[in-house]
């Protein structure tokens, strides 16, 4: 069974369309990557799926029930844009707040274990106001996964995080999955999600372009080789005379993506005077790929 | 495999709904400033009053003397009898426990406001798909709290009327209707209570527009607290507001929950 199946679904503000038949999903248990640029309508479908707005046209079901059945939705944890909390209480006070919310018995040992997850059992007794950006996302955090829940719908959350947050984030949501929980995740930081992500989503102006598993993505990534020349604009020139796509990387490596060898590129360079300092294969990451995806390349 | 999801029956969504609630409004500083003023205006009134009274001031242009008149007794803060003239613009009229409606009306409107300006609605409402909860705490919670100010009026006058030497005589009243009539008032913050989560719901995250369309709504109301909670009220006036509370959180509640089941929530 999929946690989220989205059908067709549309979105109007007034004239504006943000959802024009968006499909999507999202399996049981899974990581799902949503990816998108500014304005593409990742936020939007992330709020209809938490029932903040409605849709205009389109069905959404978690869990084969319909969106707004109640006993699937007192499951879920959300962080979407910034934390919920109230500024002039406590960070203890808005996780109580929360945990009365979600009728969790025994709130004390729940928040306690929630804050120690997230590295801010000190940080309890301050007010949410005079936090941190990075504190606030991870009592945002912390909020989301109170009463251990079946769906987490988390926008940006990695967003403020430093290395520490980022690291504790990953284990967090791969743990969360290991359990059971599907995470529905939206991030610019496409290497973070890179690393937990199970499943992906691509969407562009409003409609879903790619999904995908990550053994797909990995699948589909292209291999590349990666040249270091010292005569680097020589050697580009050669290799552009017999490759069709060589392009140079900000690291001052020539990548050739045809279907190729390193030792048919050794051997080539060599019979045309040209000294290699370095080669080796690669692919490229989920970054490039979605960037290729974006620039309409073929992938 | 089909995944089961425990049931939520009505009785645990309100608890939970009302311990937030409840747990939120006794932490809020602004809900006790609120006790505060309650508290401390009917004071400050009755011995500013009792003060002046008496007080000639003569109008230097057309010579005309008017002289301040003060309250005769403490329970006039509270309203009039029934047989007294209705709707004057004398200072014993105006400046006397109605005015607590409408600083309910801050209440309310900074209560449900903040759930939408500080984005707890985004917690609230994605773990509650039914809206009923969320209007019945609501509208319970604020009663609650709005009640709690009309009493502190009441204690206040009566320190005030003692602090001012007033007279404590009821005078075409007893004991009993005085009762009455204090029930009367507590079950008329329901239907002010009620209209005012009504036009915060409209309002969301903006508590000014809330609290002005909340003062507007309610002027045409206003006049309606001296009729049925005069002084020498009797059970049937206890009735008759308890009965209008009900009518009115259930009537306005019903269009507060079309409004959030209607309406965005960011």
């Amino acid at each position: 069974m999929n946690a989220i199946e989205i059908k067709n679904l549309t979105k109007n503000f007034g004239e504006k369309q943000a959802l024009k038949g968006l499909n999507m999903t999202v399996p049981q248990g899974s990581i799902y990557g949503f990816i998108g640029e500014n304005g593409s309508g990742k936020s939007t479908t992330e709020k209809i799926i938490c029932g903040l707005i409605h849709p205009s046209g389109g069905s959404v079901k978690l869990y084969g029930k319909d969106y707004t059945d109640e006993n699937v939705r007192a499951k879920m944890g959300v962080l979407i844009e910034s934390p919920g909390c109230f500024p002039n209480m406590t960070v203890w006070n808005n996780l109580m707040l929360q945990a009365e919310n979600l009728s969790i018995k025994n709130p004390e040992n729940e928040i306690r274990k929630m804050l120690k997850l997230v590295r801010m059992e000190g940080a309890a007794g301050n007010k949410y106001k005079n936090c941190s950006l990075g504190m606030k996302q991870r009592i945002g955090i912390a909020m989301a996964l109170l009463g251990n829940p079946t769906l987490l719908v988390l926008d940006e959350p990695i967003n403020g995080l430093d290395a520490d947050g980022m690291r504790i984030m990953r284990e967090v949501l791969i743990d969360v999955a290991k359990n059971g929980a599907t995470v529905l995740v939206s991030s610019h930081i496409l290497g973070e999600l890179e690393k937990i992500a199970t499943h992906y989503g691509i969407v562009r102006g409003g409609k879903m372009i790619a999904e995908m598993t990550a053994e797909e993505l990995e699948n589909s990534c292209r291999t590349f080789v990666k040249i270091g020349v010292s005569k680097k604009e020589i050697a580009k020139a050669v290799l552009c005379r017999k490759y069709y796509r060589v392009e140079e990387d900000e690291n001052e490596y020539i990548r050739v993506y045809d279907d190729t060898t390193p030792e048919e590129i050794v051997t080539y360079l060599y019979g045309e005077g040209i000294v290699i300092n370095e080669i080796s294969t690669d692919k490229i990451g989920l970054e490039e790929y979605y960037i290729d995806l974006m620039k309409g390349k073929g992938v | 495999m089909e995944k089961s999801f425990e049931k939520n029956s009505f009785i645990k969504r309100t608890t939970s709904m009302l311990k937030v609630d409840f747990r939120r409004m006794f932490l809020s500083k602004f809900f006790y400033i609120l006790l505060g003023i309650s508290f401390v205006v009917p004071i400050l009134i009755l011995v500013m009053t009792t003060m002046m009274d008496g007080t000639v001031s003569v109008n230097p242009q057309t010579g005309k003397e008017t002289i301040m008149q003060g309250f005769d007794y403490v329970w006039q803060i509270l309203g009039s009898v029934s047989t007294a003239e209705q709707g004057g613009m004398d200072l014993v009229s105006m400046c006397n426990i109605n005015m607590m409606y409408f600083a309910i009306s801050a209440l309310v409107c900074v209560f449900v406001c903040d759930d939408f300006r500080s984005g707890y609605a985004k917690n609230l409402f994605t773990v509650r798909a039914k809206k009923s909860d969320y209007v019945i705490s609501k509208t319970l919670v604020c009663f609650v709290g709005g009640a709690c100010m009309i009493l502190a009026f009441i204690l206040g006058s009566l320190i005030g009327g003692g602090v001012s030497k007033l007279s404590f005589e009821m005078i075409g009243f007893n004991l009993f209707n005085l009762i009455c009539s204090i029930i009367s008032k507590v079950f008329l913050v329901s239907i002010f209570v009620s209209i005012f989560l009504m036009m915060s719901v409209i309002s969301k995250q903006k508590s000014w527009l809330a609290i002005c369309l909340s003062l507007g709504v309610g002027m045409f109301l206003f006049m309606m607290i001296s009729l049925v909670s005069p002084l020498d009220a009797n059970p049937m006036h206890v009735i008759l507001s308890g009965a209008g509370g009900i009518l009115f959180a259930v009537g306005m509640g019903a269009i507060s929950n079309l409004i959030l089941r209607k309406t965005s929530l960011v």
